[in-house]
């Protein structure tokens, strides 16, 4: 799905996606990684983001990923996502503080 | 128990058929995985399946057919919690059930457990004919003409890998009721069906078609007012034809059969369906008595028995036992049998979530489900468990057992019994989180007596625009948006899905969460200082009007 | 250009091969491409002369193909043969079959097996199709093939 992801003064981007296997939320590292904790995710400037993206969705099936995208964040350590949306993405459903997913391993 | 009641029963041919479809799915995920199918390819097959990809997980929804299940079928359900998943499940409005934490590897092996109990996820997703719903209380309600469920059964196979229907240009939900009371909310489905006794002894549909919530709510209309069984099939397949030619593929939110009725109106559509009629073989399409008797005969049915007087067993209880009263009063239908009574157990609790049931609650479900109700459970559209055949002079007993495991909440048809869709704590499409503004509510509101002074008035919420909390149909409905990152929520009043369906009215601005909850309890205080006597939250409305809602809503703001 | 049969007609190839608005134009013209807004309904007047109709999937989730199809060997008793082509996949083999197609142009890379496969995968049927079929024990079921 595309996305306008529109980027504030301070803030900067970071690429998400859904492990293919079993579904878990991952977050690119500056290694090209994908892992579970956000607090692990490569910052970018919006300018940067684009050639990384495009090979991050070209790499998406041997990487064992799906539904590639950019993710506005504040940047702070470790980012934290601007929307509400990709704050539940990042730390687990509001409804069940059990299930919180860890910022940093 | 031997022969569970209330559900058609698998024979060896169903359940080879089952099998195949399981290794057609489990050969599609080796394909997803090795590459040969692309996400987009492989996206329509899993949604077929019912396999979503959501926020944080894969979810899966099981078909609950006609909302019907037995013990074992439900067991499964906690096994599946608790083996696959976090323990819990979430009922939904369409009668299923999803699972929200599960693993794309691991689906095959979860179907596989299913269809021990000869259960699926067939078409509960995708651009197909859904799931079909029908009447929590069929078979059981004093009030009904025809046990819907015989043909709902007839549908749900009828539908089943239908060749032509399978890539629709978007969802197709088809609900049946057999009661003039409709519990189904027909004049809100692509088709709805209204089933009753004709003449000849066979029964005879009325049929709706073009209704529907989400982004643009419409109600249904008639289509057909007697069409005779043998010919039920052949109708269903030109109107859904009709459809399949000629609605929109350009645009999804344009894509239901709701909006191409409208473009064409009623009577054009209802012509183009009968020179289909015209063209077709209908002996072909010709459904038998005999099919049908074939199908009935696959329903265990009840033997109801209720020696004594159990009626007053009953009565002595509610006498002795305020609370029980109160419980009795709001969760309970009349039976056909006069010993007899419908008992809904609420998945309400004060504070909780709505339609959620943990594991063990599953368990406890079924085990009073075998001790009260012929091991027979159904799901209600409005995310609830009924039990439908209970003794009278046992009914106290069950509620006690239910008080034990916390599902004896006295809240059905009142202010706690909301109906919420996961919103964005689950969804990928939400704007806005559903759950806790419903779990505030419910807090807010939680106090039994409160609630049956308030009286009937329901809630509902939707976390986005496609609707799925029927917030146009609620009495009260909200609407979640999001506002520069910040969720807020939209008030309707007025929305009714039961005889007379209507579609709520905006009151005025969207709110945040905190406000909103505020407006709506100020909204139900000028409700109480205004009613007259007998007057339930609709009636007062329909009296005066929203304006005097709207100022208490908007009071403080 | 692969060509898979779904059932027992032989897949005939043809030299031409027109739409339908140069069917008229083309008396001699054995085979016609529908377009997906086509409505079957206007190949009347040449339904005798035809031998084959294609159907073209623009993708594969566009399902107006099937009544199509439907349409032609329903309505109009079209007895030549229909292909489909354009992006279709084989787990939608069984579907095209019953609704009387009879050959598919297959996709680059697809897979013949995976076709095979899928046309005899579901030992009956819930509803009747196009193809002749006897009722399973009972109810709606049937089985289905000559």
């Amino acid at each position: 799905m595309k996305r306008a992801v529109r980027v504030g003064t301070d803030e900067k981007l970071v690429l998400t996606a859904n492990r293919l296997l079993d579904g878990v939320i991952v977050w690119r590292d500056r290694l090209g990684q994908w892992r579970p904790h956000i607090g692990v995710a490569e910052k970018l400037d919006a300018e940067q983001v684009a050639p990384v993206l495009e090979l991050a969705q070209a790499r998406a099936q041997a990487d064992g990923v799906v539904g590639v995208y950019e993710v506005a964040v504040k940047d702070v350590e470790p980012p934290e996502p601007v929307t509400v949306r990709e704050r539940i993405r990042a730390y687990g459903p509001t409804v069940h503080p059990e299930f919180a997913v860890e910022t940093v391993q | 128990m031997s022969v569970p009641v209330g559900h058609y029963q698998y024979d060896q041919i169903d359940r080879d058929f089952l099998d195949a479809r399981i290794a057609e799915f489990s050969e599609q995920v080796a394909r997803r995985i090795d590459g040969t199918l692309t996400e987009d390819e492989f996206k329509p097959l899993r949604l077929m399946n019912g396999l979503y990809l959501q926020l944080h997980a894969y979810m899966l929804r099981i078909a609950i057919p006609y909302g019907t299940i037995d013990s074992k079928q439900m067991r499964m359900f906690a096994y599946i919690a608790r083996r696959y998943d976090r323990d819990y499940g979430h009922f939904t409005t369409r009668q299923n059930i999803q699972f929200n934490w599960i693993k794309l590897e691991e689906t095959p092996d979860i179907l596989r457990d299913l269809a021990r109990v000869d259960m699926h996820a067939i078409q509960t997703s995708g651009n197909c004919i859904r799931n079909v719903t029908s009447d929590e209380f069929a078979g059981a309600a004093a009030d009904e003409l025809v046990d819907p469920r015989i043909h709902a059964e007839i549908l749900r196979q009828w539908s089943t890998l239908h060749p032509e229907f399978t890539f629709l240009p978007r969802k197709f939900k088809i609900a049946i009721s057999g009661s003039p009371n409709d519990r189904v909310a027909a004049r809100f489905h692509d088709i709805g069906i209204l089933a009753r006794p004709g003449d000849d002894g066979r029964t005879v549909f009325r049929i709706f078609v073009g209704g529907g919530l989400g982004r643009t709510p419409i109600i249904g209309q008639e289509i057909f007012d007697a069409v005779p069984e043998e010919r039920l099939l052949a109708t269903l397949e030109a109107i859904v034809r009709v459809y399949n030619a000629h609605g929109r593929r350009d645009n999804i939110y344009k894509a239901r059969i709701k909006i191409l009725v409208q473009a064409l109106g009623i009577d054009a559509y209802r012509e183009a369906v009968e020179a289909e009629l015209a063209q077709m073989d209908l002996e072909h399409y010709r459904l038998t008595p005999d099919m049908v008797d074939a199908i009935q005969a696959r329903f265990a049915v009840p033997t109801l028995s209720a020696p004594g007087n159990p009626a007053q067993e009953l009565a002595n209880k509610r006498r002795e036992n305020p609370e029980f009263d109160l419980w009795v009063r709001s969760n309970t239908h009349p039976h056909r049998d006069a010993g007899h009574i419908i008992a809904v157990v609420s998945l309400k609790p004060a504070g909780g979530i709505p339609g959620d049931a943990t594991s063990a609650q599953m368990d406890r479900l079924a085990d009073l489900a075998d001790e009260y109700s012929f091991g027979e459970l159904r799901i209600t559209h409005l995310q609830n468990i009924v039990l439908g055949h209970v003794r009278q002079d046992r009914l106290y007993d069950l509620w006690t057992s239910l008080k034990e495991v916390d599902l004896a909440s006295a809240n059905i048809g009142l202010i706690g019994d909301i109906v919420a869709c996961p919103g964005l704590d689950y969804c990928a499409l939400a704007n806005a989180r559903s759950i806790p503004i419903a779990q505030k509510l419910g807090a807010r509101f939680g106090d039994a007596s409160l609630q049956a002074e308030i009286g009937a008035l329901r809630i509902n919420i939707s976390g986005c625009i496609n609707a799925c909390g029927h917030h146009h149909a609620g009495h009260i409905g909200l609407l979640g948006v999001d506002k520069r990152g910040e969720e807020f929520f939209q008030i309707t009043l007025g929305g009714r899905a039961e005889n007379g369906a209507s579609i709520g009215t905006i009151l005025g601005p969207a709110l945040p969460e905190d406000d909103t909850v505020d407006a709506i309890a100020r909204l139900v205080d000028r409700y109480l200082g205004m009613r007259e006597k007998g007057e339930t939250f609709l009636d007062t409305l329909d009296r005066l009007g929203d304006a005097p809602f709207k100022e208490a809503a908007y009071e403080t703001v | 250009m692969r060509l898979f049969e779904l059932g027992e007609r032989i897949a005939k190839v043809h030299e031409s091969l027109v739409t339908l608005p140069e069917l008229a134009e083309n008396t001699d013209v054995r085979a016609v491409l529908l377009d997906i807004a086509d409505d079957p309904a206007a190949l009347k007047p040449y339904l005798n002369r035809l031998e084959l109709v294609v159907l073209r999937f623009p993708i594969f989730r566009d399902g107006r193909v099937f009544t199509q199809a439907r349409e032609l060997r329903e309505y109009l008793r079209f007895s030549g043969e229909i292909r489909a082509e354009g992006h279709v996949l084989p787990d939608q083999a069984a579907f095209l079959k019953r609704c009387g197609v009879d050959s598919v142009v297959l996709p680059d890379g697809s897979d013949p097996a995976l076709w095979e496969r899928q046309l005899s995968r579901f030992p009956v049927a819930y509803q009747r199709s196009v193809l002749p079929s006897r009722p399973v024990g009972a109810g709606l079921r049937v089985e289905e093939g000559t």
